[in-house]
């Protein structure tokens, strides 16, 4: 169990392609890092870079002290799971799982005492005797979990495992996962394009765009502080609404005007605007944390019209225009609006993040960065 | 009686199919393929078998092919087997080349495919490509660069080489000099280097439809080049392998185009040069008075034995179990 550590590293692919670029980040020791992206994103690159099975352009890898950037993937002391789990059509379970240890050549009492013990932790030891093609999908997949902890590795790295497993086993085995995960204390990075799967999952997650990391924190601070437009349009079902305002400094208020209508900004980013001298913002604001109201003169709230309305038995979602733009509200089990009714939307004003246009940015972080650069 | 009784219900019976086939859909769909059949398998098959039963020599069509002399040419042939020293060699040939040539092929192809997998894509492309060039190559070309290559006097490339070198004093006459091993040694090189090309072609497509996460998984997990062919890249090529081999030992044991020009050019010996399909070919066309029912008859035999070789083959492989009904899911 170890700290695993990037240190600005680059993997450019033959033919110019960039798998990721200057990456860094640090895994806890015991730690359960989510990588979260969309697809081509550079999550699984990153997941290979640290097994091994790519060799970094740039930058190094360390686990703990040791620089591990130059080291094959068998003296790494990792256990990988696939998305398809990769499980060896021609041997029976119990193969499948002494592999790694026949690789190591150990002898065969051992062998088949660590594998008894894997499969019972992971309730497969009645399985040992079939053939892969004989499980079911969770079966196959604690398998390939089996597989990959009966050498005890340092550093448990799954990509995509939960994936092709239909979607209420995924919740199950999600729970079931985590919690073998902080029994074992083992450092776990997990790859998903699943923002709900990081989301329940990790103690941290570290978001990937266009091979680079846009964001890592704690699903909290990740789900209600996201440091750019993409990171909020990524987590969440439905994600963050998005609408594009112009900056009207009145000296004594800020209002934000969007297209007819304007709120009033948030008082906590006046001194932020000024100082940025920002003409344009982005409202940023949660589905959950928007009220509708059929009547409203607060100065936060916009005019819309009832675009559509989508049951989801627990809650529904209210789709409504607001000046040629839609946005997703989550309003309570019982509605009582009709289609092209109008109404108002009141973002609660403590939870509204203003980004930046050019860049995507929130204002707070680029406050920070301005700072920085000032030093 | 009751064996002409059951006879007639049966043909009875037979005609009727028939009929009603001819009547069918089916029977128009089928029919361009049962024809080409027809034509090039069954009737070839049928006169084959009729003219193995006559003494039909020098094409006297007219004079031999209405005469039916029962088993005459069978016998002939196997006392010509026992006791003919060239018939004798050629059977002996058949035997080693087929042998040799079947574990040149498959192995060949085998390992070109492992290694190629385990190189630079460039490097993989290339390789491949120069092992394809035998079967690119006009038989006669490919023959014919061979036929220099192993020339019995100093104009041979080999011999060239080693009097240069000083290994040897005098040009050696490889192919009929060194006898048996120097005329075997060169027919199968020669046929081995045409038909390893086709192994690398179909372990090279099944190899590539081994999902790289398989390979991967065991990498991580510490295993070499070697035990990743072992374990894992040669148990999931077991159908290619059985397949392979038994297309292998089929062709080999009919093939004769490369060996009738080596022998014709007088590079190898006649009797450790020839195999048996070439000797059927030989007895029929080829030399001074020629003997068609006794070809025939030989190659009846060769049929025989070729068909039992592959069922057995097929057997001994466990062919069956891959062609169970499948599974959706596998």
């Amino acid at each position: 169990m170890v700290v695993v550590r990037l240190d600005r590293v680059t993997k450019i692919f033959k033919g110019g392609v960039v798998g990721v670029k200057d990456i860094s980040l640090t895994i806890k020791h015991g730690e359960f890092m989510a990588l979260l992206g969309p697809s081509g994103s550079g999550k699984s690159t990153t997941l290979y870079l640290i097994a091994g099975i790519y060799k970094p352009t740039s930058g190094r890898i360390y686990f703990d002290d040791r620089d591990v950037t130059n080291l094959p993937p068998k003296d790494r002391n990792v256990g990988l799971v696939f998305q398809n789990w990769a499980l060896y059509p021609h041997m029976k379970v119990y193969e499948n799982i002494a592999f790694p240890l026949r690789l190591k050549k150990l002898p065969e009492e051992e062998i088949k005492r660590r594998v008894l013990d894997v499969a019972r932790m992971l309730q497969i030891d009645k399985l040992l005797d079939r053939y892969p093609w004989q499980l079911s999908g969770g079966q196959q997949q604690r398998v390939a979990i089996a597989r990959a902890l009966v050498k005890e590795p340092d550093v448990l790295l799954l990509d995509e495992p939960l994936s092709n497993l239909d979607a209420i086993l995924r919740i199950s085995v999600r729970a079931e996962l985590k919690r073998l995960q902080k029994k074992l204390g083992i450092t776990t990075i997990y790859v998903t394009h699943d923002q709900a799967e990081a989301l329940a999952m990790a103690d941290r997650i570290a978001l990937i765009n266009e091979g680079r990391i846009v964001q890592v924190g704690t699903p909290e601070e990740v789900y209600n502080r996201p440091a750019t437009v993409f990171v909020g349009g990524f987590l969440g079902n439905p994600p963050m609404n998005f609408l594009e305002a112009e900056v009207e400094d009145l000296d004594k208020e800020i209002f934000l005007v969007i297209g007819k209508y304007r709120i009033r900004a948030p008082e906590r980013y006046w001194s932020i605007i000024r100082r940025l001298k920002t003409k344009r913002v982005i409202i940023g604001f949660r589905p959950e944390d928007t009220s509708i109201k059929p009547e409203s003169l607060d100065t936060i709230c916009l005019p819309g019209r009832v675009y559509g309305i989508e049951p989801l038995g627990r809650e529904n979602i209210v789709v409504i225009e607001i000046g040629g733009e839609l946005v997703k509200i989550i309003s309570g089990r019982r509605i009582s609006l009709t289609l092209d009714q109008m109404v108002w939307i009141c973002p609660v004003m403590e939870k509204i993040i203003l980004f930046d246009p050019a860049t995507g940015k929130a204002l707070d972080r680029l406050v920070v960065e301005e700072k920085i650069r000032a030093i | 009686m009751v064996g002409i009784k059951l006879n007639k219900i049966f043909f009875h019976r037979l005609f009727n199919n028939l009929v009603e086939f001819f009547r069918s859909d089916a029977s128009r769909f089928l029919f361009p393929a049962l024809f080409l059949v027809l034509v090039f398998y069954i009737i070839p098959v049928i006169i084959s078998v009729y003219l193995s039963f006559t003494p039909l020599k020098n094409w006297n069509i007219d004079r031999y092919a209405g005469e039916i002399i029962g088993f005459e040419n069978y016998y002939k042939f196997f006392y010509m087997l026992t006791h003919d020293p060239s018939v004798k060699a050629v059977f002996l040939t058949t035997i080693v080349f087929v042998a040799l040539t079947l574990t040149v092929n498959v192995l060949g192809g085998l390992g070109l495919a492992i290694a190629t997998y385990f190189m630079s894509e460039k490097a993989a492309g290339g390789t491949q490509l120069i092992w394809l060039l035998p079967r690119m190559t006009p038989i006669a070309v490919y023959s014919m660069i061979w036929y220099y290559f192993f020339h019995p006097s100093s104009i041979g490339t080999l011999n060239s080489i080693l009097l240069h070198l000083g290994l040897i004093d005098k040009p050696i006459d490889f192919g009929q000099g060194i006898i048996p091993w120097g005329a075997w040694a060169i027919i199968v090189f020669v046929n081995g280097l045409v038909g390893v090309s086709y192994g690398m072609i179909v372990f090279t497509s099944a190899i590539s439809n081994i999902p790289k996460e398989l390979v991967i998984a065991a990498r991580v997990d510490g295993a070499s080049n070697w035990e990743i062919t072992r374990r894992i890249l040669i148990p999931l090529l077991k159908w290619h392998i059985i397949y392979v081999t038994t297309w292998q030992l089929l062709s080999l044991i009919t093939t004769y185009d490369h060996l009738f020009l080596l022998v014709k050019w007088g590079l190898v010996n006649r009797d450790y040069g020839t195999t048996w399909s070439l000797y059927i070919y030989n007895t029929a066309f080829q030399l001074g008075e020629t003997d068609q029912g006794l070809a025939a008859a030989a190659g009846v035999i060769l049929v025989l034995v070729s068909s039992g070789l592959g069922l057995l083959t097929l057997k001994l492989m466990g062919f069956e179990k891959m062609i169970k009904p499948p599974r959706g899911d596998i």
